[in-house]
């Protein structure tokens, strides 16, 4: 029972974790793409050039990182549980 | 309301420390020279002193709880409790406490021959409510003065550090770019208001002033 509840909040937790990383990081990937046009002194249509940065960068690995968010703590807890009982 | 900022404040913080020192692990190195098992009564709200493990139901109110009995450098006596705290809060996952009371036993040793071990613990000891540190693990130590670096601690502490920095500096950019122009400009309204009525009133003690013969 412990461990299932344990597997629910923790869940729940890291998916607002997750949820609020992902739309930080894509505000400030925003930020930075307008703040290169405005360096670059870019011309023509500022929103699309926008949008296909924020395309790119949905399918960079930078994105697919946030992932780490749920990854990360099942191996520490998968780690811990090794040295306090096993070691 | 300064002072009142500023207490809640500390409260806060010291709330949250006092609960991280309980919470992350500490090690004494001691010589154990017993263990002893006990029925503890559990129906009050010193429960939250001990653990929940799992294959305990939550509705009882007393069980046998197993202790370790140590004595540090100093002579000082430190009793630790030995349970498992399962999936559950704090998050040491230690399943393995019918083994922890096998090594401690198999630890004793007397003041004259003394066997030093370094004891992870987590918890408090307070004589008074009865409450015990939790002992999570055991390893031989090389003598009584035998230095122990927290290294888990320092590197838990630093991380946490910089979480709550990197949110709050966010959080302050967030705010000089967002909430302080409305709340300026909700300012100026409340000063012009407040102009107004000042001007309204300084008008009316005029009128009154005119029937002790001033004039307007």
């Amino acid at each position: 029972m412990g461990l299932v509840r344990l597997v629910v909040i923790g869940f729940i937790v890291l998916t607002v974790i997750y949820f609020c990383l992902s739309l930080y990081s894509r505000a400030v990937r925003r930020a930075k793409l307008k703040a290169q046009w405005d360096d670059e002194g870019m011309t023509g249509d500022q929103d699309a050039f926008v949008t296909h940065g924020l395309e790119e960068y949905d399918n960079s690995l930078r994105r697919k990182l946030i992932l780490g968010v749920y990854i990360v703590p099942v191996c520490f807890v998968a780690i811990l549980i090794y040295v306090i009982n096993f070691m | 309301m300064v002072y009142v900022k500023w207490i809640f404040r500390i409260l806060f913080w010291g709330a949250f420390a006092a609960w991280l020192h309980y919470t992350l692990p500490q090690r004494d190195i001691v010589r154990i020279v017993g263990t002893y098992e006990e029925r503890q009564e559990l129906g009050d709200w010193t429960r939250i002193f001990w653990s929940k493990p799992d294959t305990q139901s939550e509705g009882l109110i007393n069980r046998d709880v197993q202790f370790i009995q140590g004595f540090n450098s100093k002579d000082k006596a430190w009793v630790y409790r030995n349970e498992d705290t399962g999936w559950s809060w704090p998050p040491y996952f230690k399943f393995d406490t019918a083994n922890l009371y096998t090594e401690a036993n198999d630890a004793i040793s007397t003041k004259d021959a003394p066997e030093w071990v370094v004891i992870t613990h987590y918890g408090w000891r307070n004589e008074f409510l009865s409450a015990f540190p939790n002992a999570v693990a055991i390893k031989p130590a090389t003598g009584p003065d035998m230095r122990v670096i927290p290294w888990f601690n320092i590197i838990f502490l630093t991380l946490l550090a910089a979480i709550f920095w990197a949110i709050y500096v966010r959080w302050r950019r967030f705010r000089e770019a967002r909430i302080d122009p409305v709340l300026e400009d909700v300012g100026y309204s409340w000063d012009a208001a407040s102009d107004n009525v000042a001007e309204r009133r300084g008008r009316f003690r005029a009128w009154l002033d005119t029937f002790k013969g001033k004039s307007r």
